[in-house]
Parts: C-alpha cells; sequence; structure tokens
C-alpha cells in the first residue's frame, strides 16, 4: 500500500476515446501528463487505440518516444500516466514569433528519425506521424507520441487497412489503397514533416483523399510503373493525370534554404515507390546529417515565442 | 488539489510457478474440480468461436491466458464462464489484431452454444456485461500487454522449427501438441517461445527413433532464442506430465496422420523415462510463496486507485522515497 502517487490539476485536452489532464508525480514532484480514458462510451468496448497506446508504448523506451510512466485503476476508469511534454512542433512551426534555423530543423530531423527508428527496430509501425504528434520536452527534445493507430509489422498473409495516417501526411501506396504495406509509410510522412519545417507551411495540404493525390502527385510527379513496377495496377490508377516529378532546380526555388544533401534527403524520403524509399538507417547515415552547420543542441533551441 | 487516500501499487508477473498459482487459486476457486471440468468446456467452446470466426490459433491462445490469468485473482464463478470467456475472446481479438465486431462475436457466441431465441435486449445486455469485464481482465493480467503481443506459441513452433532445421513433419506433430498444451497450465507458467521449443523438442524426440535426422537435440543454443534450459526443461516436464495425467482429453491421437509415428500414453511415459528427474526447478519455496502478498491477499476493488507497473525499479524507488519521507 502506497499513498496516492498522481495528482489531476488541471484539463489540457480532450480526444476521441481520452479526457488528458496536467498533474503531479506527488513522491517526485515531478510533472506528468494524465490520460484518462473513457470506457463506457463504446459500443465495442474498451477502445482499440487505447489499447495500441499502451501496448506499444510498454515495448518502447528511448528518449525520442514518451515514456508510459505507469497505468492505474480509479473509480473504474482507466488511466495512463505520461511524461509532461508541454509543447508540439505543429505549435512551433504555426507560431510565427518564434524563429528557428536549419540547425535547429536538422536537430528535430535527427530526434525524430531516431525514435522512428527505434519504433521500426522494434517492429512497430507509427502510422500516425505528422507535427501535431511530435510532442517537445521541456528539455527541447523531440518525442514521439500518440502509438493509438500504431500495429506490429504484419505476417506476410495480414492485411492492413489503408486508412491511416493523417492525409497531409500519407504516403502514395496508402492513397493507391494498399492493402500491405511497410515502414516506408512513416519515412514519408517525416519526409512531409521536414519540407513543412523548411517551408513553414503545410507541404502537400490535400482537401480530400482524391485531391491528396492530385496535391501529392503534382508536387511530386505521378508515379509509372518504369520507377514503381506494377503501380498501374492499383485500382483508380487509370483516372490520374500523370505530371513529370519536379527537377532538381525546381526544387531548389522552392526550398531556398535547403542544401543540396538536405534535399537529396527530402527526395530520398519522399520517394514515390515504398521499396526504393530510404529506411530510418539510410536517413540517419546521410550526408545531411554530416555536413555543417552541425544539429543545434536541443536545449538551445528556443522554442517559446521570441519578439522578432 | 492533491488529494491523499491509500492505493495498491503492483508490479506486473506475468508468468507464476505451479506452486504460486496453487495458491492463488486457493483464494479463487473452492471446487478444483469443477474449474478444470468447465476448463475444457470453455477450451471447447473458444476453439469453436475461433473456427467459427476464422481467427488465427494465436487469438485463441490469448483469449485462454486472459481467462486462467483472471481466475488467479477472481473468484470462479460457473455461472459467468460463458460471458467472461466471450469477454476474453473480445479482449484477445484486439490485443492480435484480429479484430472482429462485437456484435459478430456475440451472435457466433449464442449459435455456438445453440441458443436459437436472442432478444435484442439479451444480446445488449450481453455486451454490456461483456465491456464491464475487460477492464478486470486486464487488471488480472496488471495491463501488462508485453505479454501475447509479438510472441505466439503456434508462430514459434514455425519459425524455431525452420530455424532449426527440422522437416514439416516434427514441426507439424510440434503444432498439434501445442493446441492441446492450452488445455494445461503452461501458458500461465513459460512464455510461449520457451512453450514452442520444449513442444518441439517433444515433437522430435518421438520422430526421433522413426527418422534418419542427424542432428542431436543437445546442440540448440537456448540463449540463441532468448531463453534458458531451466524454463525449457519446466515446459517439457509440465507437458509430459499433463499428457501422462490426462491423455485422454487431448486431441493430440485423433489428429496424427496416419504415416506418423503412433503415439499413445507409453510414449510420453518412455520420454519421461529417458529424461529422468527434472532439473533446474524454476519452483520456489513454501514459506516464500506464504510471504507473497501478491497469492495470498485476494484482490480488493475497492482501493480507489490501484496503480500497475512494469517495472521493479519504479517500485523499489517509490517505496524508498515513502519510506526516507516517513522517517524523515
Amino acid at each position: 500500500m502506497s499513498e496516492s502517487n498522481y495528482s489531476k490539476e488541471k484539463k489540457v485536452g480532450e480526444g476521441t476515446y481520452a479526457v488528458v489532464y496536467l498533474g503531479k508525480q506527488i513522491s517526485t514532484g515531478n510533472e506528468i501528463a494524465v490520460k484518462e480514458i473513457k470506457t463506457s462510451e463504446f459500443k465495442d468496448g474498451l477502445d482499440m487505440s487505447a489499447i495500441r497506446e499502451v501496448k506499444y508504448l510498454q515495448e518502447l523506451d528511448h528518449p525520442n518516444v514518451i515514456n508510459l510512466i505507469d497505468i492505474f485503476m480509479a473509480y473504474d476508469n482507466l488511466n495512463l500516466v505520461l511524461e509532461f511534454l508541454p509543447t508540439d512542433l505543429e505549435v512551433v512551426i504555426k507560431d510565427k514569433n518564434i524563429l528557428f534555423t536549419p540547425a535547429d530543423i536538422k536537430s528535430w530531423m535527427l530526434m525524430t528519425l531516431r525514435g522512428v527508428y527505434h519504433v521500426h527496430r522494434n517492429f512497430i509501425l507509427h502510422r500516425d506521424l505528422k507535427p501535431n504528434n511530435l510532442l517537445i520536452s521541456p528539455e527541447g527534445l523531440i518525442k514521439v507520441a500518440d502509438f493509438g493507430l500504431a500495429r506490429a509489422v504484419p505476417g506476410p498473409r495480414e492485411m492492413l487497412t489503408s486508412n491511416v495516417v493523417t492525409r497531409w501526411y500519407r504516403a502514395p501506396e496508402l492513397l493507391f489503397g494498399a492493402k500491405h504495406y511497410t515502414y516506408a509509410v512513416d519515412v514519408w510522412s517525416i519526409g512531409v514533416i521536414f519540407a513543412e519545417l523548411m517551408l513553414r507551411i503545410p507541404y502537400l495540404p490535400g482537401q480530400d483523399d482524391m485531391n491528396q493525390m492530385e496535391v501529392t502527385f503534382r508536387a511530386l510527379g505521378t508515379p509509372t510503373d518504369k520507377d514503381w513496377p506494377e503501380v498501374s495496377s492499383f485500382a483508380g490508377y487509370n483516372k490520374l493525370q500523370i505530371y513529370p516529378p519536379p527537377s532538381r532546380d525546381e526544387l531548389r526555388k522552392r526550398f531556398i534554404a535547403a542544401t543540396e544533401s538536405a534535399l537529396t534527403l527530402m527526395e530520398n524520403m519522399l520517394m514515390m515507390n515504398p521499396q526504393t524509399r530510404w529506411d530510418t538507417i539510410q536517413c540517419l547515415e546521410s550526408e545531411y546529417f554530416k555536413e555543417l552547420p552541425a544539429p543545434t543542441d536541443p536545449a538551445e533551441i528556443n522554442i517559446f515565442a521570441q519578439k522578432a | 488539489m492533491s488529494s491523499s487516500f491509500e492505493a495498491d501499487l503492483t508490479l506486473s508477473r506475468p508468468y507464476l510457478t505451479r506452486k504460486q498459482i496453487t495458491r492463488a487459486q486457493k483464494n479463487t476457486v473452492s471446487d478444483l474440480r469443477s474449474y478444470s471440468q468447465k476448463k475444457l468446456v470453455i477450451i471447447k467452446y473458444l476453439s469453436d468461436m475461433c473456427v467459427q470466426l476464422k481467427l488465427p490459433r494465436k487469438t485463441l491462445e490469448t483469449s485462454i491466458y486472459y481467462y486462467e490469468r483472471y481466475h488467479l485473482f477472481n473468484c470462479f464463478e460457473t455461472e459467468l464462464i460463458y460471458l467472461l470467456a466471450t469477454s476474453c475472446l473480445v479482449l484477445s481479438c484486439k490485443q492480435t489484431e484480429t479484430l472482429k465486431k462485437m456484435n459478430d462475436i456475440c451472435q457466433v457466441s449464442y449459435k455456438v452454444r445453440k441458443i436459437n431465441t436472442v432478444t435484442l435486449d439479451m444480446m445488449e445486455t450481453f455486451k454490456k456485461r461483456i465491456c464491464q469485464s475487460e477492464l478486470r481482465i486486464l487488471e488480472a493480467c496488471s495491463f501488462d500487454y508485453r505479454v501475447n503481443n509479438f510472441l505466439h506459441t503456434d508462430e514459434y513452433i514455425v519459425k524455431i522449427g525452420k530455424k532449426m532445421g527440422f522437416e514439416r513433419r516434427i514441426c507439424h506433430l510440434a503444432w498439434l501438441i501445442g493446441y492441446d498444451i492450452l488445455k494445461s497450465d503452461i501458458l500461465l507458467i513459460v512464455p510461449p517461445h520457451s512453450i514452442a521449443i520444449a513442444v518441439l523438442k517433444i515433437s522430435f524426440e518421438l520422430f526421433k527413433n522413426h527418422c534418419s535426422e542427424n542432428m542431436n537435440w543437445f546442440d540448440v543454443k537456448y540463449s540463441d532464442f532468448e531463453t534458458t534450459a531451466k524454463l525449457v526443461n519446466e515446459a517439457y516436464f509440465e507437458i509430459i506430465n499433463f499428457y501422462i495425467n490426462s491423455f485422454d482429453i487431448c486431441d493430440l491421437s485423433s489428429n496424427v496422420p496416419k504415416d506418423y509415428p503412433h503415439i499413445g500414453i507409453e510414449s510420453f511415459i518412455k520420454l519421461k523415462q529417458k529424461a529422468g528427474r527434472q532439473k533446474g526447478s524454476i519452483e520456489v519455496s513454501n514459506d516464500d510463496i506464504e510471504r507473497d502478498l501478491y497469492l495470498t491477499n485476494m484482490r480488493s476493488m475497492n482501493v480507489r486507485e490501484r496503480r500497475y507497473v512494469l517495472s521493479a525499479k519504479l517500485v523499489v524507488d517509490e517505496f524508498t522515497s515513502i519510506r526516507d519521507s516517513s522517517s524523515a
């Protein structure tokens, strides 16, 4: 028996299956977040997202992945205790009072890729990477969060749903409705996030699922059987407008501040064919992370609004 | 707004020894005989459900683990077993990513139990009560989702068998044995990959005299498969003893193809004789078991905050901090 260890002090958010509170871990005084899972309101019982979240976070322990500290039942409600993370990359990108440098972007990319690499090497697909799910700790560390859509890498005969990942960050194989896909869907999302960090506006903001294809292929070229064998066998391929892939010069014009190796990394993360798209190891070993400027020390990145 | 009240802190212990299981059941099962009989009925029920719903072995295995685990910490009540087993299956579908709609599961449940007239009211109540049991089941597992997540006996029989270079028939026989053992308590004692190796060993030895396999079992390095000889032995003897004691409830003899070696109860007695005395058991002393509140205390659902953790370090840290603050 011990004393109650957690206090819920302030409600900070409410999602479809949970309410999030800020609180304190009384034994240590540390700030924490408590996610109270709504249990009774779903007709199929305990929500699958809640199960996935716990299931995968229990497998993972990494500085760039959110830490699940504890689970408790109180008043017949299930509560998850997570580390407290005050902000996220979406907030930072949108807040025009915050200035950040190419070295800061490199630091965030590095941390994100390290976190996702760890997720992947534990045979887990995240399936919902977006700036909003890349939380930032008080020390400036990126933490991959929200494993509500995650799942273990499927066996060869298992079918997956392609209805995953928030639309703007959805890889082309998902847009085509693929029933089998790989870690490459997460890499695509990170590629789009990379572009968004450089542009400071969403890179591929489709208005609906059809429009997302249009927007994606207009920006990056429509895939053909030549570079993605049998892509034309996906249903709906024939209705597509064929756009040529952008030339290096066109990319340079769009991403003015990007170095050549930054563009190379981005291009390879946004490769249409998931087979040839880089994996997280190739990304982490790319020239971009070796050349100057060196990534900023996370603690040095000032993400709180600055007066311009 | 911080509050102070009593809370339970439980460290997850997903596997227990045979004696620890017996001790925990002392609180929850008044008639062990009836519990065992009903367990067979439930395994038949869950197997039928899985066949009807086209669910794989891993979903069945996980639901049986939940069912057994639940009864270590919650009273066994004969009239609730179908409800509970269905709830275990619902949860297991979620855990193993083999999702089925609750409605479909409930309909098949009535069908399998040959209940023909089902009113809308009955269905709604059934569904509601399934949901209510879900959290209780998870509490019995300390919300430890690491169990039955990536590891499932049948899948590992195939994977490890392939890695060891066994011929298909050895793996197939092991896979058949892998179904029978769901009726024993082994799922509560040893993790699935260790069970898989033990089952392969048994199958290998049953075949050994009948084929020209050159490989010697003792070449197998258990550490390659993240397990130990102790754990594999524990499973090995548990399974052999199970066949010797309960051969008549097993499905093995009716499922073994004709061109396989004949397997009867005497085959397992022979294996046991050959193996000699069980070495390196994982069992703990009676004194330790009686001192273990995890097993001797009935769970109280009245404690307002019941916390579950996976890391022993967290428990120790907290214990130290409470001790220090109360002595200060």
